[in-house]
């Protein structure tokens, strides 16, 4: 296994990796993952099947996520994520508040809506 | 009421999706395809919605998986050849693939390069690729397909200045230069479309994901 990526310095999540890695904090199945993050986002982000089919391969190589439960032929294959991937989501949130601190010193307090 | 359209595109993947989109608008429904055939059948127009997936460079397992999830999400879905394989007996080598995706049996993955997708139009756009890395990867590898064509009739052009190589008489020597020359700038015009936008995202990648 190459690890090397995960070693990037600074290195953000992107959004699609994130907002999967929250969807998994239940276990779900893929299209229960498009619609949570649909939801959650307003329509804002709607992941593409591929996008997303892709997504999903490279987490469970690198074990942020897990195939949850037997699958059968009536339930669709569930993920969950493990104890690194939620590691790494608590990695990014740090990651995420430390740049709004920063932009909110400098931007000011507005929130922008 | 069903109706079979012949049609050939050398724009696989844009090309073939608009056209199919533009039937399913008519009030067409793909019933089901053969390699140069479209069979429809009638339905009401703007019913369905399809979009075109490039899996040529997977494996066929993985081909296989991949389209099983797709049909989980509620797409139906049927397979399509594009033609771009170099052949010798059942087997096919498919030198734009990856790994094991480089060599597709008969049956197996080849001719099955491309997966149509279809759904029931709901408003909201039919993107399988929403963000620009995963762009850039669908992109790279319909170029790189693309580019292995395009090399490949060039390829064959220069082996026909091979001096004595073949007893055809110079006429037919022409006459295959001439439509491999044009095969070959045939799949060029796609190949740099897909270029270009590659290269498009890659500069959208430095400050968007």
């Amino acid at each position: 296994m190459v690890n090397i990526r995960d070693n990037i310095k600074g290195g953000a999540l992107t959004e699609t990796t994130f907002l999967i890695l929250l969807a998994l904090y239940k276990p779900n199945h893929g299209y229960g993952i498009m619609q949570f993050i649909e939801e959650a986002t307003n329509g804002r982000v709607v992941l593409g099947a591929g996008t997303l089919y892709g997504a999903i391969n490279t987490l469970l190589m690198k074990k942020w996520i897990a195939p949850f439960g037997e699958e059968t032929e009536s339930r669709k294959k569930e993920y969950l994520i493990t104890d690194i991937g939620k590691q790494m989501a608590r990695k990014e949130i740090n990651r995420m508040a430390e740049v709004l601190r920063l932009a909110s010193t400098i931007i000011g307090g507005e929130k922008s809506k | 009421m069903s109706r079979t359209v012949f049609r050939y595109f050398f724009d696989f993947l844009d090309g073939q999706e608009k056209w199919l989109n533009s039937m399913a608008a008519r009030g067409y429904r793909l019933k089901k395809c053969g390699k140069l055939s479209y069979t429809f059948e009638e339905c009401m127009p703007n019913k369905y919605e399809y979009a075109i997936e490039f899996v040529g460079d997977k494996s066929y397992s993985k081909a296989r998986e991949y389209r099983d999830f797709l049909e989980s999400l509620g797409y139906r879905s049927f397979t399509k050849n594009i033609n771009l394989n170099f052949s010798y007996g059942k087997l096919r080598w498919r030198p734009y693939a990856k790994g094991m995706g480089q060599i597709a049996a008969s049956p197996g993955g080849f001719n099955r390069e491309l997966l149509i997708l279809e759904k029931t139009r709901d408003g909201k756009p039919f993107d399988l690729h929403t963000d620009i890395c995963d762009k850039l990867r669908i992109y790279r590898s319909v170029r790189r397909a693309y580019a292995w064509a395009v090399l490949l009739m060039f390829g064959l052009t220069a082996v026909t200045f091979i001096p004595n190589a073949s007893s055809a008489s110079a006429d037919t020597i022409w006459g295959i230069r001439a439509v491999v020359l044009i095969l070959g700038v045939l799949f060029a015009v796609p190949a740099a479309k897909y270029t270009t936008l590659v290269s498009r995202l890659r500069k959208e990648s430095r400050v968007f994901e």
